[in-house]
């Protein structure tokens, strides 16, 4: 795959440069690792928890509790764990693209502070309140039960830092005047973050279309990310095809620092 | 601009060892650590009896790891010296090191909550006993990635004269490898694997205190560099 972006790169510029000698390497390792955390952060909450698609709020109690005992919630805590640092980097793949972009760097540093806030709130602590309770036997249903309503709702409910990172996305790249993004992705981004906010009625309701697994606060949600999520990765990944190579600071007679 | 500022922060590193050496020989509340086979009662019982001991970890705990944050953002600082296309691997590094200091955080808080009130329900101390140990073993995911960037960042680094010598990155990798294992302590209650085994712990621990000891010693040598490198007043 590597081989493929170099050559498609600058065909002009020494066409027989083997990939791992490709100037934009690092972004290229970088960008491949977000593929395989997506697979595995799939595989986690659908096949191997079946976490995804959400279960009712109102389930039986009976159902909740073998459910939160079921043994594959630990496996899917561990190789979320293993996998976990890796929404660092394909949040840091914004952030670079942000750097490039002619906004105030208040956006991308706010964007950072949201990755990492979000990485917990609204990833490994949900799956652990998952894991926790499959980790021991003999808990009552009702601790079963509020670490049930602590996974769904903080997983499913954790909008706040991701409102705040899609809205800095998409102001900055409707902000930029070196058109690193197309701005029609900052007004679908817009969309995404608001998507978020439509989440909040999951912390109120129990049933209907409103609750965490509703037609509204989940289902109309996931419709609009998904695609998103493909789409915002490839528009990043031709924002890096075509930086062009004077841009890069490994490049020319002297390389410089990026610094922040 | 001088070094001064990174010069302070990174002294602060030797302050966290040194607390966490004065810890360790006032509060031996984990020496051995807690066996993850201990039933709620036993978990209750046992943090009744150990109070002082482990609210001084929870306190200390929580010093020592804010104290080593430091040291994360300076080798995020120097990482934006090191000269690769672009600052991906550095702000990586950022966000992996904020996940992991909060991991580290919130197992902390989890003990200390169930010390607030040490006569609530077994069932909730051994809980917030159970998550403590959670988020303080298996998280290596973040620090593993950490280290993978700090080694790119290294390997790729095109400046004539790099910011850091390639054995760290080599250091970094291996120490990754090392404290990685650890992930699995969840799927285990005894054996090397488990929380309190020779893996998941006693290496996983060893490993971050060297890692952290040499860290400190290589950019005691890199911010010396870069002031006689970049003729910045120390």
């Amino acid at each position: 795959m590597s081989t493929i972006a170099t050559a498609e790169r600058e065909p002009v510029s020494q066409p027989t440069e083997p990939w791992y000698k490709n100037k934009k390497l690092d972004q290229l390792l970088c960008f491949w690792s977000i593929p395989v955390f997506y697979n595995l952060f799939g595989l986690v909450f659908v096949p191997l928890s079946w976490m995804m698609p959400p279960r009712a709020p109102e389930s039986d109690l009976a159902g909740v509790v073998e459910f939160m005992q079921s043994p594959n919630l630990l496996i899917a805590s561990t190789i979320l764990i293993l996998s976990v640092g890796l929404s660092a980097v394909g949040n840091a793949m914004y952030a670079i693209q942000m750097k490039r972009m002619s906004v105030s760097p208040v956006l991308r540093f706010a964007f950072i502070a949201g990755a990492m806030t979000g990485a917990i709130v609204g990833c490994l602590f949900p799956m652990f309140c998952f894991g926790l309770g499959a980790f021991r036997e003999g808990y009552s249903p009702e601790i079963l039960q509020m670490l049930y309503d602590f996974g769904y709702l903080s997983f499913i409910g954790c909008l706040g830092c991701f409102f705040l990172n899609w809205s800095c996305l998409a102001l900055a790249i409707l902000l930029d005047k070196n058109n690193i993004l197309p701005k029609w992705l900052g007004y679908y981004t817009i969309w995404q973050s608001v998507t978020e906010i439509f989440a909040a009625t999951v912390w109120i309701a129990h049933t209907g279309p409103f609750a965490w697994n509703g037609l509204l606060a989940f289902w109309f949600n996931m419709v609009l990310y998904v695609p998103w999520q493909f789409i915002v990765y490839y528009c990043i990944f031709q924002a890096i095809r075509k930086q062009p190579e004077s841009e890069l600071y490994n490049s020319g007679p002297t390389p410089r620092a990026a610094y922040a | 601009m001088n070094t001064r500022g990174q010069n302070i922060l990174l002294w602060l590193t030797p302050v966290a060892g040194l607390l966490f050496l004065v810890a360790y020989w006032l509060f031996p509340a984990f020496a051995p650590p807690l066996s993850p086979t201990l039933s709620p009662e036993e978990v209750a019982a046992f943090f009744k009896e150990n109070l002082t001991a482990m609210r001084g970890v929870v306190i200390f705990g929580n010093i020592i790891g804010a104290l080593l944050v430091p040291l994360f953002a300076l080798i995020a600082v120097q990482m934006l010296r090191v000269v690769n296309s672009s600052p991906i691997f550095a702000y990586a590094y950022i966000i992996a090191a904020g996940i992991g200091i909060t991991a580290f955080i919130l197992a902390d808080f989890a003990w200390g909550i169930a010390l607030f009130r040490p006569d609530r329900d077994p069932q909730l101390i051994s809980l917030l006993n159970d998550m403590a140990w959670f988020f303080l073993v298996a998280p290596v995911g973040c620090v593993f990635v950490q280290n993978l960037c700090l080694a790119g960042s290294i390997y790729l680094d095109a400046r004539p004269d790099p910011v850091f010598p390639i054995w760290v990155a080599h250091f970094n990798i291996v120490t990754g490898l090392l404290m990685l294992p650890a992930a699995f302590s969840l799927l285990y209650k005894t054996g090397p694997l488990a929380w309190d085994g020779s893996i998941s712990f006693t290496l996983r621990f060893s490993t971050f205190i060297v890692y952290v000891a040499v860290m400190f010693l290589v950019l005691l040598k890199v911010t010396k560099q870069q002031v006689e490198q970049e003729g910045v007043a120390a």
